[in-house]
């Protein structure tokens, strides 16, 4: 038979093509163990790793089972990816590493600097970029992953889920992806955080089944606080406070709760709902200055003292003490930032975004410069509901 | 060089045939009533539903009538009372010996006072009277004229007219095909009263006689396609055709290929809609089911009822059924791809699920997958064709193999009995059978293609089809018109139906004579000013 030319050069360009897939080999689901948490911590000369699997028979199970549903296994290297093949002498499975929910680096080998096992997590083609990253505050990274939590589970998605509620509904963590821990690291105007994970109650604890057979489980996996870094190094962490003035510098807050004192004693509880920040870097008189606006709308949510919230005065003064106390928030991280001496915000970007040619010369000297910077912080909160009921019946109570 | 050959064999044996036929045709019928009868007796070797019969009439019993027909084929009760009876006593009892004596050719009187019937041919040779007498006419003969005359009277047992059981419908003419070409052809003619629609009959099949007919609209039809028709069935060469199946492979235009190009259907209303469009019918006696030609790729997911519901509900079911063309040409293939290929791209939480209910199966997900869909078409074409009374036997075993125990039993995931059951579903959506079986085909084509390419091979496989399908022609209308070549008019019956008054023009694709449909302007809610005192009325 004459094959014609046309389809003899079909099927070579068809052949030729299968060369260009990323994804070649097949592997049946079965032959996988998929990993969504890894550890990583420092040894003498090289990295532990420890990695979280999931017991897909124990998760899925309709029936209750006395299984654990996740199972960690560890293994040293010099790098990354030797520890990480070092892993197949202990897992019963092809390592997986493309569901990877979480990595978390103990806070010794933060503190020593990310930027080498970071290659490996952005070069490996298996994994996802879509992780979030996390600093063990002051424990090994191994001693997180290898805690079982209730209703979630895996552990690992359990953290990544507590990191992204409470960003948007708490503000002090932040979710760090990647790309952009990997972004802000070689970026000149701005230092990397990444969102701190530590344990409530006793790490040994953790790992056993029991942990999640009581009510109120002993050991708790918490994510609060910002490692702050300079360069790839942890140097110092932000406490709740200092975090959300992070957030809300960097537009970074969806919702969040805040309070004031009230005059006659109690407070009350404020909700932004929607939050904008702008941020402006200007030169004057060769000095940089910082312009940061923050606009905001937020209900009362909780009125503890007796005031009358019926007249708009009394709005006014809410409103005014409110945008007092953000600057404020604001404010004492953005000192915080200026005594450590690491730009965590991108002002130096902003300043490259409005002056890129003067910011050339000023890179350089920037670490010395930002200490120095103006900074003007102006909040304009708008009160838009009060809620359900006007006036508080605290009132009535006290008299 | 293999198509000459394979020519140049049916050359020499068309010329075999001539040479027996000729014989045939020269022998004129003989003078001699016996002579005549005996040779019927001798060809037909003494068949036991032949009926003969000689008597004499007339006045004086001077005239000799020969009679023949097929018992089962002719209609008894006719034979009897408008041939027979007129010829033994009006012959003799009436005043016709008067016309005898004023003309003395018999066989002329006869045939034009004596023989009550209105479909009368005269006959001259033999061949023409076995055609006759196998059609269920009765031959009558005279002695002494070398002639005889072909008195229609067909009258056999049929089926009568009933729901097609192939093409239902929930809104829509209820009456089908019958296995009779006749009835079939009035079915047509009911419901198109035009002098246009033309009829054609030709005899194929060199045994059977089998007759073939083609309807079309005379200046709707693209008189090539009619042409082009007409010629690939005149080369048909064959002992039989039993069935319009055995013209469809004979007739379509490329063979190497899992798609049909001819449509078939056992819904006259259907016809009609395809003779308006300009296409040609071709039936065939002997089978419910016609054919249509041309045929292209979207008429296959087209319903007679679609033209019945209103345009938007329509428009919904017509884009559903592409929707299942789809799950059921790639599901068992996408999930292989993606669970063995690109675990990456599912979420967590699923992977973590599929992953669980894979645990303890002992094949990989391809075998899993040929294993549970085999075992379907096996139930399924059991289904089919198994005695009725056993049928339920069949369904409970399907449904608990098919269901449960494969599952307990730990040989098949559940997600892949979900799987092959969506598939199974989604190809039955398919209101044309034979597309649904090609599918069915090139389903297990993308698995393999699945296992060892992944994602990519399925994409691969789609643009092969694609590429495949564009390559297609039926009777020279590209298959997949009218989205390639793309035809922005003839969109209104792809992806959605459009409103029957919005169709203004034939589809151009198939015939380009005679194009516009209606001129019906779109329909408007009353005019306020001229209805004003009728809705006043309404109001009160």
């Amino acid at each position: 038979m004459k094959i014609n030319k046309k389809t003899a050069l079909l099927s070579i360009a068809f052949f030729i093509l299968i060369g260009l897939t990323g994804c070649w080999s097949a592997h049946e689901l079965s032959e996988l163990a998929i990993a969504t948490g890894l550890g990583i911590d420092k040894t003498e000369d090289g990295y532990r790793i420890s990695v979280q699997f999931v017991n897909p028979g124990e998760i899925a199970a309709k029936k209750a089972s006395s299984g654990v549903p996740i199972s960690v296994h560890t293994a040293e290297g010099r790098s990354m990816l030797e520890a990480v093949r070092k892993l197949t002498t202990t897992a019963p499975r092809r390592v997986y590493l493309a569901h990877v929910r979480v990595i978390i680096f103990g806070e010794e080998l933060a503190k020593e600097g990310l930027r080498k096992p970071l290659d490996f997590l952005s070069r490996d083609h298996e994994m996802r970029a879509d992780f979030v990253i996390a600093i063990a505050k002051g424990l090994k990274a191994e001693d997180v992953i290898k805690v079982i939590a209730p209703m979630e589970k895996v552990s690992a998605n359990k953290i990544f889920t507590s990191i992204e509620t409470s960003e948007k509904n708490w503000a002090p963590t932040k979710i760090v992806l990647l790309d952009e821990l990997i972004e802000s690291l070689v970026s000149d105007g701005k230092e990397p955080v990444i969102t701190g994970v530590y344990l409530t109650g006793n790490s040994e604890l953790g790992g056993n089944i029991k942990n999640i057979q009581q009510v109120n489980t002993p050991t708790k996996i918490k994510s609060d606080y910002l490692a702050v870094f300079k360069g790839d190094k942890l140097i110092d962490w932000l406490d709740e406070s200092e975090s959300k003035g992070f957030n809300y510098i960097t537009d970074n807050i969806t919702s969040t709760v805040g309070f004031i004192e009230c005059e006659g004693g109690g407070t009350l509880t404020i909700e932004t709902i929607r939050s904008k920040t702008k941020l402006e870097g200007a030169i004057e008189n060769e000095k940089p200055k910082i312009k940061i606006y923050v606009t905001a709308e937020s209900n009362i949510g909780d009125v503890e003292c007796p005031i009358d919230l019926s007249k708009s005065k009394t709005i006014k003064d809410i409103e005014k003490k409110f945008n007092e106390k953000t600057k404020d928030i604001i404010m004492s991280s953005v000192e915080k930032a200026k005594e450590l001496g690491t730009d965590i915000y991108g002002f130096g970007e902003a300043i490259n975004r409005s002056e890129p040619k003067k910011w050339e010369d000023l890179k350089k000297k920037w670490d010395e410069e930002f200490k120095n910077t103006e900074v003007v912080v102006k909040v304009d909160l708008k009160i838009r509901r009060v809620g359900t009921i006007a006036e508080s019946f605290q009132e009535e109570e006290d008299q | 060089m293999r198509r000459n050959m394979f020519f140049k064999n049916t050359k020499i044996k068309k010329d075999d045939w001539d040479n027996v036929t000729v014989k045939v045709d020269a022998e004129l019928i003989p003078a001699k009533i016996s002579e005549v009868l005996n040779n019927i007796k001798i060809t037909m070797g003494n068949s036991t539903d032949l009926v003969t019969r000689d008597f004499k009439t007339g006045k004086d019993g001077s005239i000799d009538i020969g009679i023949a027909y097929v018992d089962g084929l002719a209609d008894k009760v006719f034979v009897q009372d408008y041939i027979i009876q007129p010829l033994m006593t009006d012959l003799r009892m009436t005043g016709l010996d008067i016309e005898i004596e004023k003309d003395p050719n018999v066989f002329e009187v006869i045939k034009n006072f004596n023989l009550v019937s209105g479909d009368l041919k005269e006959i001259i040779d033999l061949k023409t009277l076995y055609t006759h007498l196998l059609s269920g006419d009765t031959i009558v003969l005279i002695e002494g004229y070398k002639k005889g005359f072909a008195v229609s009277s067909q009258g056999w047992q049929d089926r009568g007219i009933q729901e097609p059981t192939s093409q239902t419908v929930v809104r829509g003419p209820k009456d089908g095909f019958t296995e009779t070409l006749r009835t079939n052809t009035s079915l047509i003619r009911r419901r198109i009263k035009n002098t246009d629609l033309w009829i054609e009959t030709i005899p194929v099949g060199n045994k059977t006689q089998t007759d073939v007919a083609l309807l079309y609209l005379k200046d709707v039809a693209n008189p090539k396609i009619v042409n082009e028709v007409r010629m690939r069935i005149n080369k048909i060469e064959i002992d039989a055709i039993l069935e319009s199946g055995y013209i469809e492979e004979m007739i379509q235009d490329k063979t190497f290929t899992v798609f049909p190009t001819i449509h078939n259907t056992e819904r006259p209303d259907a016809a009609c809609a395809a003779i308006l469009e300009g296409k040609i019918i071709i039936m065939v006696d002997g089978t419910p089911f016609v054919l249509i030609a041309p045929a292209v790729f979207v008429e296959f997911f087209q319903s007679s009822e679609d033209y019945y519901q209103r345009a938007d509900i329509s428009s919904l079911l017509r884009m559903l059924r592409y929707f299942c063309l789809f799950l059921a040409l790639i599901t068992p293939s996408a999930y292989i791809a993606v669970t063995t290929f690109h675990q990456e791209m599912l979420p967590t939480l699923l992977l973590i699920s599929l992953a669980a209910q894979r645990e303890g199966v002992p094949f990989p997900a391809l075998i899993e997958a040929v294993m549970m869909e085999v075992t379907f078409e096996i139930l399924r074409e059991a289904g089919v064709r198994m005695p009725r009374a056993v049928g339920s036997a069949i369904s409970i075993v399907g449904a608990l193999v098919l269901g449960q125990a494969a599952v307990e039993a730990g040989i098949v995931s559940a997600t892949m009995v979900i799987i092959v059951s969506l598939t199974a579903i989604a190809s039955f959506v398919c209101p044309s059978f034979n597309m649904a079986i090609s599918i069915r085909i090139l389903r297990f084509v993308f698995m393999i293609l699945a296992a060892t390419f992944g994602l990519f091979g399925i994409i691969m496989g789609l643009i092969m089809m694609v590429a495949h399908l564009a390559s297609l022609r039926s009777f020279g209308v590209p298959y997949l018109s009218p989205m390639a070549p793309m035809v922005a008019a003839d969109q209104k019956d792809v992806f959605v139906r459009v409103p029957i008054w919005k169709m203004i023009t034939r589809p151009s694709f198939i015939s380009q004579s005679d194009s516009r449909r209606q001129a019906t302007p779109s329909p408007k809610p009353p005019n306020k000013s001229t209805n004003e005192g009728g809705s006043q009325g309404e109001n009160k």
